[in-house]
């Protein structure tokens, strides 16, 4: 009996060791990574809508850019809902390294060229470190302005810059959030309307509908720009946009109250209210 | 009676002893999936795992998503997380047999086996069969195989807008060599 028992032990064992081998072969395969990954996906383009996001170029991937802003759709037939005077800007943005990238565009709105820069610091890890920390810098030259009409125009004149901080956070899957503090400096204002110093306090979202589909919300917050100090031209940029992804494109529907898309005029020239003034375009990025 | 016993016991020792494990850490997959006139989808993943017991045949492999290379980054990135949802399924796994495998007749000159099993990709798991290569020089044995996947065999939605320019078939090539453990 004993025998027996033993032996029908030293069957089950048998059994159950050639059951669980293909499982054992695979668990041998498993090791658990110990490195720390970083949280990806933030943002799927390189803006927002009108405001940077945190996502940088790949190291020598090259972004063809052509974005459009219409005119004011609420002037309706006049101006065919804005399909008159529509703003263009084209331009490029390389990957110099994994962390730095550099564009060049040209804008219709006071003919500016623009130049870009933006860096990285840190990037948000899965269990690690919060948040991914980003900076950008533009600086503009203004080419509309002509000796005839400003005789004793300086090159100097031409220059507008900001600088800005970047702070993003992906909270779940399909939520993405960023906090941007934003500092912009005009050589040349109108002081009736307009600040040579304007510190800004920006906020984004994105939010994905779908896998390829997502809403994004910004509002820029001018913080020195007090009411009834000056004429009340200008307002708080505020835009609303939709991504849509295809293969080697990311194409970015924008309603906003801001035409220019220059960083500094964006910041500082907005001039949409809410009745009045809502300017739609695209922002088209094709990726080498 | 004991004679049984020890047999059997023999036999459980055999096993563990004997069961000789051939493994990589480095192996190759690589996938296609171009079309013709339009952009190359290809990928490289020179990371995946494989084991394979000598006594019985057992092959299995693990691939990590994200391990997939591109030549483009913004490829990769779509790749990950729109088709494969490499955050939600970060592995692909292979668990299935060499039918018919036999060590000894391993030589220089390429012999081919049917391997078959369970191919899990997106989570989703299906039964394959396939040809494979085995060579053994040197102490390393290569094995190679060549296969199409389909993308919706596995729950991997390709939106219509890209139907046109993704191959319906996936041809996938593996490329391992295991040494002994």
């Amino acid at each position: 009996m004993k025998i027996q028992k033993i032996l029908s032990c030293f069957v089950l064992l048998f059994s159950i060791q050639t059951i669980t081998a293909q499982d054992d072969l695979l668990g041998q395969l498993d090791v658990k990574s110990t490195k720390k990954e970083a949280t990806p996906y933030t943002f799927k383009a390189l803006q927002i809508c009108n405001l940077q996001s945190t996502k940088l170029p790949a190291k020598g991937e090259f972004y063809m850019l052509i974005t459009h802003r219409f005119g004011d759709l609420t002037e309706g037939i006049n101006n065919f809902f804005g399909l008159d005077n529509a703003n263009t800007k084209i331009g490029g943005i390389y990957g110099l390294t994994d962390w730095l990238s550099i564009g060049v565009s040209r804008h219709t709105f006071q003919k500016n060229y623009e130049t870009a820069f933006k860096y990285r610091f840190a990037k948000q890890m899965e269990n690690g470190f919060p948040v991914t920390i980003a900076g950008y810098n533009t600086f503009d030259i203004n080419t509309e302005l002509d000796k005839t009409n400003y005789p004793s125009l300086k090159f100097s004149n031409r220059l507008a810059y900001s600088a800005q901080l970047l702070i993003s956070r992906k909270v779940t899957q399909s939520l993405s959030l960023e906090l941007a503090t934003i500092y912009t400096h005009k050589n040349l204002y109108d002081n009736t309307t307009e600040y040579a110093d304007l510190a800004l306090l920006g906020y984004g979202a994105r939010y994905k509908l779908t896998k390829r589909l997502s809403l994004n919300l910004e509002y820029d917050m001018r913080l020195n720009a007090i009411d009834g100090y000056m004429t009340n031209k200008f307002q708080n940029p505020m835009t609303a946009g939709l991504d849509i992804e295809t293969g080697g494109h990311v194409f970015q529907l924008v309603f906003s109250n801001s035409q220019a898309m220059n960083d500094v005029s964006l910041f500082t020239n907005a001039t949409g209210k809410f009745n009045k003034g809502i300017y739609f375009g695209f922002n088209m990025y094709r990726v080498f | 009676m004991k004679k049984t016993i020890i047999i059997f016991a023999l036999l459980l020792i055999g096993t563990t002893v004997f069961s000789q494990k051939m493994i990589t850490r480095n192996g190759k997959i690589t996938f296609e999936a171009s079309i013709p006139s339009f952009e190359e989808i290809k990928a490289t993943n020179s990371t995946v795992s494989c084991i394979l017991d000598e006594a019985t045949g057992d092959f299995a492999a693990l691939v990590l998503i994200k391990s997939f290379k591109f030549k483009a980054p913004l490829m990769e990135e779509h790749f990950n997380e729109n088709y494969m949802e490499s955050n939600l399924f970060p592995k692909a796994t292979f668990k299935g047999k060499i039918l018919n495998f036999d060590a000894k007749k391993l030589s220089t000159a390429s012999t081919t086996y049917e391997l078959e099993g369970d191919l899990t990709i997106h989570g989703i798991t299906k039964k394959i069969k396939t040809k494979i290569n085995l060579i053994l020089t040197g102490g390393k044995l290569n094995t190679t195989a060549n296969f199409d996947i389909k993308p919706q065999d596995y729950g991997i939605e390709i939106p219509s807008l890209v139907k046109d320019k993704i191959a319906k078939n996936i041809d996938t090539r593996i490329n391992f060599n295991l040494e002994t453990q």
